[in-house]
């Protein structure tokens, strides 16, 4: 991809002073594709991807993960410690953490279901059930509702043709409303799925849109299988 | 320098390799000065460490404004059990936004703070507490991490020293309260972020029972820097009682957006007027909130004099908090704006103290009563008196925070909420 697709792929590189490819802004190119198990200690408890592709019932800490799950319980001096950074792999590899997985995460750290369900339920970005292929976050607190947010959530709800918090019919799309992505200074900022979109408008809602149709249905296409 | 945009008058210290993709990597960090900091302190006495950065005068940059080496200088000097660093990488007050910038422009800088402020305190790991929505900033701090490890900055040996610091990047997965030191503590050892009572103080009994130190990041960043060059040169810039610089994030009605490095005790006009290029079609200034969305709210007048350092900010009737400036022009709503604060609030409370659990549901309830224009002139007293009741009444400060802007809010725009409910007239409705 040469061409910027959007003014704002995920910088403020309109506005800004500096001379900046997407890929440096984001970090891409220094970041390089981290490995499923995680590379160095250190780093795997945080998580590489919010995948698009999510597979509810997708095997739990096989192959690369299991690796990555082992890494993770040496960094902590408790096995309670690795809950968070289980149940952040665990939404990585299924998309969403069902009451299921709570239980298996729970079993393989030795805490109780009734402890991991209250522990999952607190925090906000475990997603008690499936999300969209794209799940869009819009930010509508103080600094970017000051700049129109809310007119931004609405223009993606429209074009998504999909309610708040439910997943568009054809499982494209789940929008909901988040709270600040300490994007300020560059309103309006939508999260979706991995990614940061800022300096959003109302304008450029469709043409994020058809951007992420467009790049899934080129993964989706036969030629792009081989 | 400020990112997206820089000005003469920043003091660009921990700001400067802002948009300059090289200082990310090890070898461009250290084309730049870095881990000489680091060297430096590995070379000192950790007591000296400590005494430096208290000569500095750095304060904490996280909100509290609490003096950084008087902090360390808590830990237990004897060490009979494990000793942890946190940083405090959950950003997510509203109108702040330095730390992503910070983690994912300069990683090393804030690894080298780390790996000194866990050598000053003997700390063997550093838990770096990563706001979860962060996917990219951790990315790039994650592999800043592992590249360190590579060179033999972390691990068994740091720097050819002997000492052994580890450090993980930890990511939290999505709750505000998670940003108060015991939320974090709580939330590391896997449990719900809730808050604890205190004392027992972090120094003596932190994360995971073991005396823990938690600092921000915009804290540790500056660290490098102050051992490097010493604590006078540090007070060159700010106030007496706020000495040295901060990054102000500027966000809302003005031209150019973004944070900004200023000495401390910058003019409040200045910056908005000056360095961010003034407000958005020149409209007239209507409120400054000066740090965060849980401080309270300043008018233009008092915005007028208004000194962005810890005590000028307090003697203007506000906090300076983490330094989120956000500014609203003459068409902001208040009435809008105080409820969707008033709502973030009453989502993120984590449930443990009636008056924050009820009060913040309550003060959300009868606000959006007030916006449906469903409201009376008594709900502002019953406001008044609910947040009074919610302040210092509760383990953490979630709850003070709703009632900062609710009350200021009323008292100095109260023609606004009585205008909606008297004849349903609204701000910015046309």
């Amino acid at each position: 991809m040469s061409e910027i697709p959007f003014k704002n792929p995920g910088w403020a590189g309109n506005v800004g002073e500096y001379d900046l490819t997407e890929e440096q802004v984001r970090g891409i190119d220094f970041v390089g594709i981290r490995p499923l198990e995680g590379g160095h200690p250190g780093g795997s408890p945080t998580y590489p991807y919010m995948l698009e592709e999510k597979d509810p019932d997708a095997p739990l800490f096989e192959g690369p993960y299991a690796i990555r799950f082992e890494k993770m319980l040496t960094r902590y001096p408790t096995k309670q410690a690795a809950l968070l950074p289980a149940l952040n792999l665990a939404q990585e590899i299924r998309g969403h953490v069902s009451a299921e997985t709570m239980d298996r995460v729970g079993s393989l750290l030795g805490l109780s279901s009734a402890f991991v369900r209250g522990v999952a339920t607190f925090y906000t970005m475990y997603n008690k059930r499936p999300v969209g292929r794209h799940f869009v976050q819009v930010c509508t607190n103080i600094s970017c509702n000051l700049s129109g947010a809310e007119d931004v959530l609405d223009a993606f709800l429209e074009h998504t043709k999909s309610e708040i918090g439910e997943t568009s019919a054809n499982g494209a799309f789940t929008v909901i409303e988040a709270e600040c992505l300490a994007g300020c200074g560059f309103p309006t900022c939508v999260q979706i799925n991995s990614r940061y979109y800022e300096n959003v408008t109302v304008d450029e809602v469709p043409r994020i849109i058809a951007h992420l149709r467009d790049n899934a249905a080129e993964a989706a296409s036969p030629a792009s299988e081989e | 320098m400020g990112y997206p945009y820089s000005h003469t008058s920043e003091v660009p210290i921990i700001s400067e390799y802002f948009g300059d993709p090289e200082a990310r990597t090890l070898d461009g960090w250290k084309a730049r000065g870095g881990y000489q900091g680091l060297q430096k302190a590995l070379e000192m006495s950790p007591d000296n460490v400590v005494e430096l950065v208290k000569a500095s005068g750095l304060r904490g940059r996280g909100g509290a404004g609490f003096p950084t080496g008087l902090k360390w200088s808590f830990m237990p000097k004897t060490k009979d059990k494990p000793h942890y660093l946190l940083c405090n990488a959950d950003e997510s007050e509203p109108g702040t936004f330095k730390d992503r910038e910070l983690m994912r422009w300069v990683p090393h800088q804030l690894i080298e703070g780390c790996l000194i402020g866990a050598y000053a305190m003997g700390a063997e790991h550093v838990y770096i507490y990563c706001r979860g929505e962060f996917f990219e900033a951790t990315q790039v701090l994650a592999k800043a991490v592992e590249d360190a490890y590579e060179a033999g900055i972390i691990g068994d040996d740091v720097l050819g020293s002997g000492k052994k610091i580890e450090v993980t990047v930890h990511a939290g997965a999505g709750a505000y309260i998670c940003g108060e030191e015991t939320g974090l503590m709580s939330s590391l050892e896997g449990d719900r972020g809730e808050p604890r009572v205190k004392p027992p103080f972090p120094a003596a009994v932190g994360a995971f029972g073991m005396p823990t130190t938690i600092n921000n990041v915009e804290t540790l960043a500056v660290i490098p820097h102050i051992i490097k060059n010493g604590g006078e040169w540090y007070r060159q810039w700010g106030s007496d009682k706020s000495p040295g610089t901060k990054l102000f994030c500027v966000s809302g009605h003005v031209n150019r957006p973004g944070n900004y490095e200023l000495p401390l005790g910058f003019p409040l006009k200045d910056l908005i007027y000056d360095v961010c290029g003034g407000m958005i079609g020149d409209r007239a200034l209507k409120a400054v909130i000066p740090g965060g969305s849980s401080v309270p709210l300043l008018s233009a007048e008092e915005a007028e004099n208004c000194a962005l350092c810890y005590e000028g900010v307090v003697e203007a009737g506000s906090m300076l908090g983490c330094a989120s400036v956000i500014v609203m022009d003459e068409t902001t709503d208040i009435v809008h704006q105080v409820t969707r604060m008033a709502s973030f609030y009453a989502h993120e409370s984590c449930g443990q103290c009636t008056p924050c659990r009820e009060g913040t549901a309550w003060v959300t309830t009868i606000l959006q009563r007030i916006e449906d224009g469903r409201g009376t002139e008594d709900d502002l007293d019953t406001l008044v008196e609910l947040t009074e009741q919610m302040t210092g009444t509760t383990i953490c400060v979630l709850s003070d925070s709703v009632a900062a802007p609710v009350q200021s809010s009323i008292e100095k725009f109260r023609g606004e909420y009585l205008a909606l409910i008297r004849r349903g007239e609204r701000v910015g409705a046309a």
